[in-house]
């Protein structure tokens, strides 16, 4: 089992290797065939760990596989954890990378980075499996950079596109700023638990609980808040959430696959992960809780509203991606973390498949990704338009779709929680839905109904594209479909996480639910007693109202408020607040430094300086090195007269 | 301890010629000698000819490596020797019997059997340093090795009289017992500052590095290679010997003279390395440097610090292997490459090599993850947990200017435009060796620890 | 036992003389004759401390072949070594200085207790039969025999090494090779040239 365990990571890492440094020897099709055989192992091996895990006496494994150093008694470590949360990771990771993988062949086919582009991707998932497999933070770490890493390679694949940098630098700029909320956070783990893996941390956790620090003088601090606060200011980072959430919306200049594999199902679920990884600490602190709880819901409300007045079609993807991770961190914050990895995993799937279908209408229409230019692709394209129905009724939340049941899961669980701020939540996300539905909607009939807005050459053009491409389509529609009804019941209902996840019993709000809960078709019917489903719907009605019957509403509607759409359009001004405040002030900073501190500080004194003076000493002391042969005797001789003296004047 | 009859026999069977032929032989002894050093490895420590040659973890674990580096060496250097037509039979024969003199080194329970291994390498490495009769420089250089090292050699024998002559016995553990019992014994502490001056030397530690610069630039590079690599694992062997088996109840004496050697290595070698135009002469300076290192571990007087140096000497080995190798096969065409600048461009050239390189230059400025930055730690580690902070400090502070004139490497061989545009080719078997070498590197530093507890197994 | 002492100290005298001569005279033939001085005193001083095998070995091997070997080789090519030793009062002041800091060193660790007589008892005498030949045979042969094996490789190389350094082959010298003088055949000595007997002059 264990040789599977270490095999499951290499496996993509051999694919990564082989097709970075001996790409061009291998040729393109040799080059898939050894990545997809990684990643393809990967998965089977993480279905085998599936499999043997769900198994009722199935043991947890926690191995250390390899000390690299220990100093000053900290372990640095790598080591595996695999238990149930580990092998659903496990198995969406690796499940969805496949398929992405396959569908790359038919995406950046003409692409002359195409080894590359199979080298990054292959390693994204080694990166993740590292991050999800890991038994302490240390390698946590690791692979959460190694994965921002690659994501800033990826969405700077088309190194050409001044676009595509800017958004590159973009992510990693704004990935920095979790990492060092996440690094803090680390840091006071090692501090205050003496230790890094994970199950020392948890036993070392509740005698943290009273203590306090004082990072500010005088004002005192719950140890356990600042510390899970600093570790969900990494997953913040990662999962994209309010107010570091604007890095993801400019990462679609990356090619779609990327898009899918990065924002569906895994990088930005990592933030998700982690924390329901730690569970054991955030559930000791509440005051995280709520914090998590109201970011969350924030996200889940204001990202949502803006994929509503987006026209790029990536771009609503990803912002509906942005909501629903909203979603997942108010489940988080509401200790629901079975509904959160349950709905990362629904969520998984069929946002893989939104953006897959959106990538297929792409390549269609020659890479063209303005909503408003495309409509009508019902007829030309019937294989990406069913399965993006499908996608499109699972974000929504339809009724016996995948989404439905954790979505419907979530809102259940903050209307059940006590925790401050589990109110505005619940309103929060019931709006969402509404919202989800009617920007999802929109993008839909925009596409693939009403008239076609497309020149005339594109759309004589226009077809279904090769079987590459639709094929992961097909396979990523059916667990859209049945996944939820399939999973619910033992995922969030019978104690399927074990020991994974640890809630304290007056936050178990799974648990309530759970009492009432009768069978998947039960928890359907359930649902239409609920507002959640009618705003859905209306959502939708709402959608096809507006851009099929009546297009001059949303029109009349821009014109009327234009402050909102403006505001909306505008992303709440994040961008620019950030542009103006953070990147003007830091700029303005920067130049004051620079030509104070840095040219004539650091450079004229310091680093010239150091150096000249490093090379004028340097010149000086390498006179000494005459080239005769006396002198260097006499050398010897003076140093054996130096230890001598070290010897009499120590004795 | 057969295997070293072996060697000598094989080596005898050098004498005659045959260029393709003798190489084979060679590293035909080389492997089976390695073979040998394996089968023979006893539990404990097995002591041999009267107490004079001793096995033992340390012994077998360096000799191992001894002969895998020695392998290396011979493979790159083989089309050069060809090349240059230095006189190939010879060339191969002294380069095995310095082998046989590091292994005796290695094993020596005695100070008379480490003192005549030591004169057989030395002797090796004079005459191979010589052997390219044609190039003055390369005699020159030969004659300062010769006469310095005489000089050396006197030192330590004289100080090997002194202590001797304090303690009646010529057997390390005597020595120790002898020391254990009288331990004001000022004549056996006297004759250490003469052995440490000799041991200095063969590490070509500050102040006694003068030699190393003009050989290392003087002799064929392919000498260099050899000189670089494995003696300086005969030479950690050197100082533990002497210093911990034999005089390891002085050592507050002799810790007082490493600090002062490893300082001014540490600090002269990175300093005068910077100002350095020549390839080899820089690599030379940061031999220097390293050897400060080796030493810093020597110094720190607990077993932590022992196996951490010997993890360095033989990664050090490792390294510089490697990055005369690639030197060796840019000097084609029998022209040697001489300068820094002459490096420019090799990314273009050829870039495995250049990646090979990279990684050698990386891990001797220390970078993680490269082994250079796990071997700088563990060193560091040791000498802090001595209480000698402020040197680790130095040491760190110089290895950083040191890190310097290594990244300026790396900048000719990937940012500037070539000299000349034909690519570099070795011999696939070179390549190859040269690419696992450069891979071990990096693989090292992620997974030293088989390493790591051999030498552990070896002080404990 | 007071002849003895008196015999040594005569002799150490004249052996440090000489070493002083040594590096002061500037005739090379001269320095190497104080050399072989040197040389014949500590064999005397050995030979006081009844080690008889060692000190005429000494005298056999370093003053009858080495120092001989010397000569010839001096005599041979005849060099001036004066110019080089012009340096000699030039570094004089430094180079004693660090002389006489070392030796002022060792003197004051030697006569440290440690080295007074006391701890150095006398020897017992050896019976009249004792050989020191024998003796050290056997411990050669015996308990060094390792190192006297090792030694020997250390000669081998020795000779690989001269042998490898000096012996060249020179293109550019002419000898006579007689095996191949004598399978000599007509067709390598003897070119037939055919040459037109048409008078192109005219033409």
């Amino acid at each position: 089992m264990k040789l599977l365990y270490i095999l499951t990571p290499l496996a993509p890492l051999f694919g990564a290797i082989a097709c970075g440094f001996f790409g061009r020897k291998l040729g393109r099709t040799n080059s898939h065939r050894v990545a997809i055989a990684g990643v393809a192992v990967a998965f089977l091996f993480s279905l085998i760990a599936l499999i043997v895990q769900m198994g009722d006496d199935a043991k947890v494994f926690n191995e250390t596989i390899y000390t690299w150093m220990v100093s000053g008694g900290i372990k640095f470590e790598v080591g595996f954890l695999v238990d149930r949360l580990t092998v659903v990771m496990m198995t969406v990771v690796t499940s969805v990378s496949l398929m992405v993988h396959i569908y790359t062949i038919g995406y950046m086919h003409d692409d002359p980075g195409y080894q590359r582009f199979f080298s990054y991707i292959s390693l994204f998932t080694f990166a993740m499996l590292m991050l999800v497999m890991a038994n302490n933070f240390m390698q946590l770490f690791f692979g959460w950079e190694a994965v921002g890493l690659v994501s800033y390679l990826l969405i700077g694949f088309w190194y050409k596109k001044p676009t595509a940098i800017f958004a590159n630098l973009k992510a990693f700029l704004v990935n920095r700023v979790g990492d060092f909320g996440f690094l803090l956070g680390i840091a006071a783990v090692l501090v205050y638990m003496g230790s890094l893996n994970y199950t020392e941390v948890f036993a070392a956790a509740p005698a943290v609980v009273g203590q306090s620090m004082e990072v500010i003088p005088g004002v005192a601090w719950s140890v356990m808040t600042v510390t899970c606060i600093c570790l969900f200011i990494g997953a913040m980072g990662k999962s994209a959430q309010i107010p570091l959430h604007v890095w993801l919306p400019d990462s679609m200049e990356g090619p779609t696959p990327i898009s899918a594999l990065i924002h569906a199902a895994t990088m930005v679920t990592a933030g998700i992960f982690m924390v329901a990884r730690m569970s054991p600490l955030f559930e000791l602190s509440e005051t995280a809780l709520s914090f998590v709880l109201i970011i969350g819901s924030l996200t889940a409300l204001l990202m949502g509203l803006i994929g509503i007045v987006q026209n790029d079609i990536k771009r609503v993807v990803a912002y509906s991606t942005l909501s629903q991770l909203g979603y997942m961190t108010v489940a988080l914050g509401a200790s629901a973390y079975g509904a959160a990895i349950f709905h990362l995993m629904t969520h998984a799937f069929f946002k893989a498949l939104l953006f897959l279908a959106a990538g297929s209408v792409i390549i269609a229409l020659h890479h063209e990704q303005d909503i408003r230019k495309m409509g009508g692709l019902k007829k030309y394209m019937p294989v990406t338009y069913w399965t993006s129905l499908i996608g499109t009724l699972a974000l929504i939340g339809f009724p016996g779709f995948s989404g439905f049941f954790s979505k419907d899961a979530i809102i259940e669980a903050v209307h059940h929680s006590q925790i401050t701020g589990a109110s505005f939540a619940y309103v929060c996300v019931l709006l969402g839905v509404f919202i989800t539905a009617y920007y999802s909607f929109r993008m839909f009939f925009l596409v693939f109904h009403g008239e076609t807005r497309m020149d005339d050459h594109t759309r004589d053009h226009c077809h279904e594209p090769p079987r590459v491409v639709t094929v992961p389509l097909i396979l990523l529609a059916i667990p859209s479909v049945i996944l939820g009804a399939m999973t619910i019941g033992p995922m969030l209902f019978g104690g399927f996480f074990g020991d994974a996840i640890q809630v304290a019993p007056e936050h178990d709000v799974l648990a309530e639910l759970g009492a009432g809960y009768h069978g998947a078709f039960q928890f359907v019917l359930h649902g239409f007693k609920t507002p959640a489903l009618y705003l859905a719907l209306a959502g939708a009605v709402a959608a096809w109202f507006i851009h099929l019957q009546k297009p001059g509403i949303a029109t009349w509607f821009a014109e009327k408020f234009s402050v909102v759409h403006r505001i909306l359009d505008n992303k709440y001004g994040f961008d620019a607040f950030n542009e103006k405040v953070f990147a003007g002030g830091a700029r303005q900073v920067a130049d004051r430094l620079w030509k104070v501190g840095d040219v004539k500080l650091i450079d004229g004194l310091m680093v010239n300086g150091t150096a000249n003076g490093i090379g004028l000493i340097s010149n000086i002391v390498r006179t000494l090195q005459t080239g005769y042969l006396f002198h260097y005797a006499f050398a010897m001789i003076v140093g054996l007269l130096a230890l001598l003296s070290v010897f009499i004047f120590s004795a | 301890m057969l295997c070293a009859i072996c060697a000598i026999l094989l080596c005898d069977l050098y004498s005659k010629d045959g260029r393709r032929l003798t190489y084979i032989l060679s590293q035909v002894a080389l492997v089976g000698t390695l073979f040998f050093t394996w089968g023979v490895t006893p539990d404990g420590s097995a002591t041999a000819f009267g107490g004079s040659f001793v096995m033992d973890t340390m012994s077998s674990v360096l000799k191992s490596w001894i002969l895998i580096v020695s392998i290396g060496v011979l493979l790159y250097s083989r089309d050069y020797v060809l090349e240059r037509e230095i006189t190939t039979g010879e060339y191969y024969t002294l380069a095995l019997s310095g082998v046989l003199g590091m292994m005796i080194m290695v094993s020596s329970s005695t100070m008379l059997t480490l003192y005549l291994g030591l004169e057989l390498l030395s002797l090796s490495l004079y005459a191979m340093a010589a052997l390219n009769r044609k190039d003055v420089r390369c005699a020159e250089a030969a004659m300062k090795y010769f006469v310095l090292g005489a000089l050396a050699s006197g030192l330590l024998l004289y100080g090997i009289s002194m202590i001797y002559g304090a303690t009646g016995s010529l057997v390390f553990s005597e020595i120790a017992a002898a020391m254990a019992a009288d331990s004001s014994s000022s004549a056996a502490v006297f004759g250490l500052a003469f052995v440490v001056a000799g041991i200095a030397f063969k590490f070509g530690a500050a102040p006694f590095h003068m030699w190393v610069p003009d050989v290392y630039d003087g002799a064929p590079t392919s000498v260099t290679l050899y000189i670089s690599a494995a003696p300086k694992m005969a030479a950690f062997a050197l100082a533990i010997r002497f210093l911990v088996d034999g005089l390891g109840t002085a050592h507050d004496s002799w810790q007082g003279m490493l600090v002062i050697l490893a300082l001014l290595s540490i600090v002269l070698g990175n300093l005068i390395a910077i100002a350095q135009v020549s390839i080899k002469r820089m690599l030379a300076y940061s031999t220097i440097s390293h050897v400060g290192f080796i030493l810093l571990g020597v110094l720190s007087g607990q077993a932590e610090g022992y196996s951490a140096s010997m993890f360095y000497a033989i990664t050090y080995a490792l390294t510089s292997m490697a990055a005369f190798g690639v030197i060796l096969v840019m000097d084609r065409n029998g022209v040697d490459i001489h300068l820094l600048t002459d490096l420019r461009g090799l990314f273009r050239r050829n870039p495995v090599y250049a990646f090979v390189m990279l990684i050698v230059m990386v891990s001797m400025a220390g970078v993680p993850p490269t082994v250079g930055f796990y071997a700088k730690f563990v060193v560091l580690d040791a000498v802090v947990s001595v209480g000698l902070i402020w040197l680790a400090v130095v040491a760190v502070v110089f290895s950083v200017v040191g890190a310097f004139y290594y990244l300026r490497v790396i900048k000719y061989m990937f940012f500037d435009d070539p000299i000349e545009a034909q690519p570099v080719l070795a011999p696939i078997d070179v390549s190859a060796g040269l690419a696992v070498n450069g891979a071990a590197l990096l693989m090292l530093g992620l997974f030293p620890g088989w390493i790591m507890a051999a030498c552990i197994a070896a002080f404990s | 036992m007071e002849f003895k002492l008196f015999l040594f100290w005569v002799v150490s005298l004249i052996l440090v003389g000489a070493a002083v001569g040594v590096i002061t005279t500037r005739n090379p033939v001269q320095a190497a004759l104080f050399l072989v001085l040197a040389f014949f005193n500590s064999a005397i001083i050995w030979m006081l401390m009844e080690a008889e095998f060692l000190s005429i070995t000494l005298v056999l091997v370093y003053v009858g072949a080495v120092m001989v070997l010397f000569l010839f080789v001096v005599m041979m090519l005849d060099i001036n070594l004066s110019p080089l030793r012009e340096g000699f009062t030039r570094y004089l002041p430094l180079g004693g200085l660090v002389a006489a800091l070392i030796v002022g060193e060792i003197v004051l660790l030697i006569s440290n207790k440690w080295f007074s007589a006391e701890n150095f008892p006398v020897p017992a005498a050896r019976p009249a039969d004792y050989s020191n030949t024998e003796e050290l045979g056997v411990a050669m042969y015996t308990d060094y025999l390792l190192q006297f094996e090792i030694a020997a490789v250390i000669l081998l190389v020795a000779i690989i090494a001269a042998i490898a350094l000096t012996m060249r082959r020179r293109p550019d010298t002419k000898y006579q090779r007689p095996a191949e003088q004598v399978q000599v055949r007509k067709e390598d000595r003897l070119r037939i040239v055919s040459m037109d007997s048409g008078n192109q002059e005219s033409q």
